[in-house]
């Protein structure tokens, strides 16, 4: 379970975050939504310890994690993994070094045998054929889908997505919902899902999150979503281009 | 074996290709640069505006490596004298020479290169992976015209004052250390009699060419930069080694005509 | 007037700030490099690539470098000695110069500005893009992944570079000698032999490892701070190769005060 209580984070003089609380339940998927520049990558980024809040606490599986130190936090991303936006893959290493790299890392795996393992979780994206390429040669779907496989590696127990399916096709889109369903179901993953993605929020939540001025808006499921009388909610979800929402 | 010898003209030819076309780069940037000198289509503003800037971020730096320079030239010389000859009379003249001649120059026009070099690189390769280079052409102002030409101006003039403001640094931290270190006297140690005008000369000369080759080298990495901040930090690294680079190979060019042509 | 009385002061003051902050910054890096050192925590494998990255990198630009720094003390030096008629001085001076001062000094500053700016480069680049923040959330330890392999080659090719780059500085000074100042190369070479230079030599390879380490924590430390996109990076390229020439020189004076060589 992840626990995300008052958390407060200012950049300069830019309040964020001002007081942001969620919950998310064991083997749930949980949709983030909000506009562009809500604060959403800044919020999932400190379950991770990569941002610590100003204010505010962070709970996981019972366990206070808010002010772990750097060298305690490392137990916690084995079991937590993210997928970056911009998919952040390492320039310098083939796609199959990349996701190889935990393996070697963490398993103490020889390389023979971290690429094998990490071929096998490329194949879970279709990106085996793409192994010896280089992210620079790829587009930024393709790198997005490589970056997945590289989270997975650690087989974590909770899994941030930040916007998975932002400048995918279609079918690769679809592609990727239908890994993120089936995640939740064999393996009970728990995740926050960051997206913008209409279509994908509502056939995957479990539970969606609307994040606006720095508080969340609305918390409940797609069904409450869809009949929810706040304009600004409706007007985010129908996408309407006038309304009261503040870009 | 047909491929083996491939790869080796590859793994020979490539670096010297690339070497090519950079020396060749440079030349058309200076080829502009010096058009735009004879056609006198120059910024004043902006000159003066860059030999500020040069002269601003150069001196701290300056003072710092060439007085630290200054100080163990002479402690080291100073310890052979006393243990050879203990007559220190000539050592300060020979040293304030030494400064003119070789070291003040060369060191300066170096720590310009690194200084000054790596920032027009920096600016000017951020100017154009943001665009803002193509939205000069696009206006019909000349980037060689625009941001070449008032900095190899200014850094011409501003490396010949700061090789003067050198010789003056070096020359006061070793009388310092002299003075201290081994009782040599200011009055024994600041003498400019072994300094003829041909070494002032020299030493001129070759802060004159530093300063000028500099932003043309420097800038020309920064206008061939591209492909975001990987792009910008790989045509700065490229500035600093080139512009280096171009200082020791004038230093020896300049040394070796003076040396066989006049006897300097 | 006021502006005018308190523009030196300041930039001084903001000068020595900015002083402290590396001089502290770049102090700490250093400590949790030794400690992933002590016992040994970083990827063998990466230190391996980077050992032959910096090598490959710097190795034609030292080379070429040196052979002109030799080049440069034959002529000054037989400018001296020509006044003097101290003919048999010429292959103490340039062997003198060449291995315990201006030789280290200038093939430093090269390696700096080939390899340590390509690092602050290549590291404020990872930083900017979040490669250094995605290998923190794959729970990798930047430092000992990152830093320490650098740290080890750049200590590494330092040495074999300078050790390497005397013997091409002899060469470009007996070059020079034989063609413009008419001084027979074996003799000058033989010269330069007899003079007991072995502390001079020692004395450079020490000066070598001090601009290792400070190069490689320095532009470490740099890359690692960039903010703020292309310009950032451009940025601290700039400020690492500034301090690393200034480390340069202040080594350069510590070690000849407390190793005293010579006659
Ligand atoms: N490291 C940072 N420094 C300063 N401002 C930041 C930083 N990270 C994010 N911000 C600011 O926080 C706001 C929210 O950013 P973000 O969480 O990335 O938005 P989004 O909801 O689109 O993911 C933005 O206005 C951004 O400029
Ligand atoms: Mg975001």
């Amino acid at each position: 379970m992840i626990e995300f209580i008052d958390i407060h984070k200012s950049f300069g003089p830019k309040h964020v975050l001002r007081g942001v609380s969620l919950t998310v339940e064991q083997g749930q998927v949980l949709y983030l939504v909000g506009s562009s520049g809500a604060g959403k990558s800044v919020l999932v980024k400190h379950l991770v310890g990569l941002l610590r809040p100003d204010s505010g606490r962070i709970v996981l599986d019972g366990r206070d994690i808010t002010w772990l130190s750097e060298a305690e936090f490392y137990p916690v991303r084995k079991k937590c993994a993210m997928v970056f936006q911009n998919s952040t893959l390492f320039d310098s290493m083939t796609v199959l070094d990349n996701v190889a790299l935990p393996y070697r890392k963490h398993h103490r795996l020889d390389r023979a045998e971290a690429s094998r393992r990490a071929l096998e979780k490329l194949a879970l994206v279709d990106m085996e054929h793409a192994a010896r390429r280089f992210p620079g040669d790829l587009g930024d779907g393709l790198r997005k889908r490589v970056a997945i496989a590289r989270a997975l590696t650690l087989d974590p127990e909770f899994v941030i997505f930040d916007e998975p399916t932002t400048g995918l096709d279609p079918v690769a889109a679809a592609n990727v919902d239908q890994l993120i369903r089936s995640l939740r179901n064999d393996t009970g993953v728990t995740a926050i899902v960051v997206s913008h993605d209409l279509r994908s929020i509502f056939t995957v939540a479990d539970r969606i999150a609307m994040i606006y001025e720095g508080h969340i808006r609305l918390d409940g499921t797609p069904e409450d979503f869809r009949r929810s009388a706040d304009p600004v909610v409706s007007q985010f979800i129908h996408g309407r281009p006038d309304g009261p929402m503040k870009i | 074996m047909n491929a083996a010898l491939e790869r080796g003209f590859r793994a020979v030819g490539a670096p010297l290709v690339a070497v090519g076309s950079h020396a060749f780069g440079i030349y058309s940037v200076f080829a502009q640069v010096v058009m735009a000198l004879l056609k006198g289509a120059v910024r004043w503003r902006e000159v003066v505006r860059q030999s500020y800037l040069i002269g601003n971020r150069s001196l701290f730096f300056i003072t710092v490596t060439l007085g630290f320079l200054g100080l163990i030239s002479v402690y080291q010389v100073a310890s052979q004298i006393q243990r050879i000859l203990p007559d220190f009379t000539m050592m300060g003249p020979a040293f304030i020479q030494l400064m003119w001649r070789e070291f003040a120059p060369t060191i300066t026009g170096l720590m310009i290169a690194t200084r000054v070099g790596s920032g027009i690189a920096a600016e000017i390769g951020s100017m154009v992976v943001t665009e803002q280079v193509d939205a000069l052409r696009m206006c019909n102002a000349d980037p060689v015209r625009y941001l070449i030409v008032p900095r190899t101006i200014a850094s011409t003039v501003m490396v010949m004052m700061l090789t003067i403001y050198a010789v003056f640094i070096a020359t006061i931290a070793g009388m310092v250390l002299a003075d201290v270190v081994f009782n040599v006297s200011p009055s024994t140690f600041v003498s400019l009699s072994m300094v003829s005008g041909q070494d002032v000369v020299l030493g001129l000369v070759k802060a004159l060419s530093f300063g000028f080759w500099i932003p043309i080298v420097a800038g020309q990495a920064g206008l061939s930069a591209s492909g975001g901040s990987a792009g910008v930090g790989w045509a700065t690294t490229r500035a600093v080694v080139a512009s280096s680079f171009a200082v020791i190979l004038l230093d020896f060019i300049i040394s070796g005509i003076g040396y066989t042509v006049f006897d300097l | 007037m006021r502006n005018v009385l308190v523009g030196p002061v300041s930039v001084v003051g903001r000068a020595s700030m900015g002083l402290m902050a590396t001089l502290g910054g770049a102090t700490m890096l250093l400590g949790r490099i030794l400690r992933a050192l002590l016992p040994p925590r970083f990827d063998r494998d990466e230190a391996w690539r980077q050992l032959y990255a910096v090598g490959v990198k710097s190795s034609a630009i030292v080379m070429v470098t040196a052979l002109f720094v030799g080049a440069i003390m034959v002529i000054q030096t037989a400018f001296y000695v020509q006044r003097t008629g101290a003919t048999s001085l010429l292959g103490f001076g340039v062997g003198f110069t060449v291995f315990a001062e201006i030789g280290p000094i200038l093939i430093g500053l090269m390696f700096s500005g080939r390899v340590g700016a390509n690092n602050t480069a290549e590291l404020g680049t990872m930083v900017v893009t979040e490669q250094v923040d995605a290998l923190r959330a794959l729970a990798i330890d930047p430092i000992g992944y990152l830093v320490v392999p650098r740290f080890i080659a750049m200590i590494v090719m330092m040495l074999m570079l300078m050790a390497l780059g005397d013997v091409f500085a002899i060469i470009g000074a007996a070059l020079t000698a034989d063609t413009l100042v008419g001084v027979d190369p074996s003799v000058l070479i033989g010269d330069i032999l007899d003079s007991h230079l072995l502390d001079e030599y020692l004395l450079g390879l020490g000066k070598a490892f001090c601009f290792g380490v400070s190069i490689s924590v320095l532009s470490c430390w740099y890359g690692l701070g960039v903010r703020g996109g292309a310009t950032g990076v451009g940025r601290a390229v700039n400020n690492s190769v500034v301090a690393n020439a200034a480390a340069i020189f202040f080594i350069d004076f510590v070690m000849g005060w407390i190793f005293p060589v010579g006659l």
